[in-house]
């Protein structure tokens, strides 16, 4: 069962997977994928737009380093993590809420686990927030 | 050019907290080269404020623009659109910038996004180190082209000072020592005897000592200027 009102952001290069809604059945939160020419065209303002939108992670997603269809963009996809994160501790959230995941080419089963493993580290903070509460 | 980095969102917020509807207005001067307030720095500020503001429940409307300059009356012309349509401008644009927009559009509330920090030269991607100081009577015609006033941590006219070690300054060893390099450029060169004459005592009035600093060219002047300046 989807926790109400959890969603996860899944910023993504159309080149490092294809994954789709439905792969994620295991997953029990919404999920918007959102796919980019290359992880490098990723901006830190459609990372901060996510979470302002609702979501309760984003997670920056390219390729590995070195196989970047277009040079290092998942690499300086990772650096505007690091900038987003920053803004993140300004502002007084977990700056862990924006990760970025570097992925097998098409390896949709390392693609998954990696978004579970997300989506339990941010369930955390969710618990954690309402505990303080 | 002049290097400015983005202030804490914090400090932003706090001048804006009162506040439904504003404008972050960047430069695409010096800031947007130093990746410190052009179009790009803009939507992230703009971003930043508006999750910010939306996670304290009090969510508000940021417009963004970014001109092409800040420090020219001429370009600041368009922000005349925005008069009465928002409740403050956060600029990005470096001090100059925020300055004008002040002296100009007295009756708009203008906040700076951004510390102004100094005049450097980008070394390498992301990484900009001080160069100048801006002293108005530059001296390194007898410095082999490097600043000490800028460059050494102490501003020695004099130096290097005691402290230099291997090349190092004492002061913070992640830095030459400017002076350190003054002599052996200049020994290389076989100009050390440059160091040996006497300098008359550094007019500092050119510094900023003798009050605002403004510079005149007659031959450019129409219709008498602007004087007295504000
Ligand atoms: S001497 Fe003055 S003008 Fe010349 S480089 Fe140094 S600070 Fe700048
Ligand atoms: S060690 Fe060199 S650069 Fe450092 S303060 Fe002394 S003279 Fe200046």
């Amino acid at each position: 069962m989807e926790e109400k009102g959890f969603k996860l952001s899944i910023l993504c290069c159309n080149y490092t997977n294809l994954s789709e809604r439905e792969d994620f059945f295991e997953v029990p939160v919404s999920l918007e994928i959102k796919r980019y020419p290359c992880s490098g065209k990723i901006e830190i303002t459609d990372m901060l737009r996510a979470l302002r939108e609702g979501a309760k992670g984003v997670m920056v997603a390219g390729c590995m380093p070195g196989t970047c269809h277009n040079g290092r963009g998942s690499e300086r996809a990772e650096k505007r993590v690091l900038g987003a994160r920053k803004i993140l501790e300004e502002i007084g959230l977990e700056p862990e809420r924006i990760s970025m995941f570097f992925v097998n080419r098409l390896d949709g089963e390392d693609f998954i686990n990696k978004v579970k493993a997300f989506y339990r580290e941010i369930l955390n903070f969710e618990l954690k927030g309402r505990e303080r509460k | 050019m002049i290097i400015a980095e983005r202030r804490p969102i914090p400090e932003i917020l706090r001048n804006i907290e009162n506040y439904q509807k504003i404008l972050v207005l960047g430069c695409r001067g010096c800031v947007a080269i130093c990746s410190a307030g052009g179009d790009r720095e803009v939507s992230i500020v703009a971003e930043a404020i508006r999750l910010a503001r939306t996670l304290q429940g009090k969510p508000i409307e940021v417009l963004e623009d970014t001109f092409i300059r800040q420090c020219d009356p001429e370009y600041l012309e368009p922000l005349k659109d925005y008069q009465g349509k928002v409740e403050a401008v956060v600029s990005l644009a470096c001090g100059v910038g925020v300055n004008l927009i002040a002296d100009l559009y007295p009756e708009i509330r203008v906040y700076p996004g951004v510390d102004t920090s100094f005049y450097g030269a980008n070394l390498s991607l992301g990484e900009w180190v001080e160069k100048c100081r801006g002293c108005g009577d530059c001296i390194i015609d007898r410095t082999a082209g490097l600043c000490p006033i800028a460059r050494c941590a102490k501003n020695l006219l004099n130096g290097p000072c005691g402290g230099s070690q291997g090349g190092r300054c004492e002061v913070r060893k992640d830095m030459p020592c400017i002076w350190h390099e003054i002599v052996e450029r200049l020994k290389a060169r076989g100009e050390l005897e440059k160091l040996l004459e006497i300098w008359e005592p550094k007019d500092w009035r050119p510094a900023g000592g003798d009050g605002l600093r403004v510079r005149v060219r007659e031959d450019l002047r129409l219709n008498g200027g602007k004087k007295p300046w504000r």
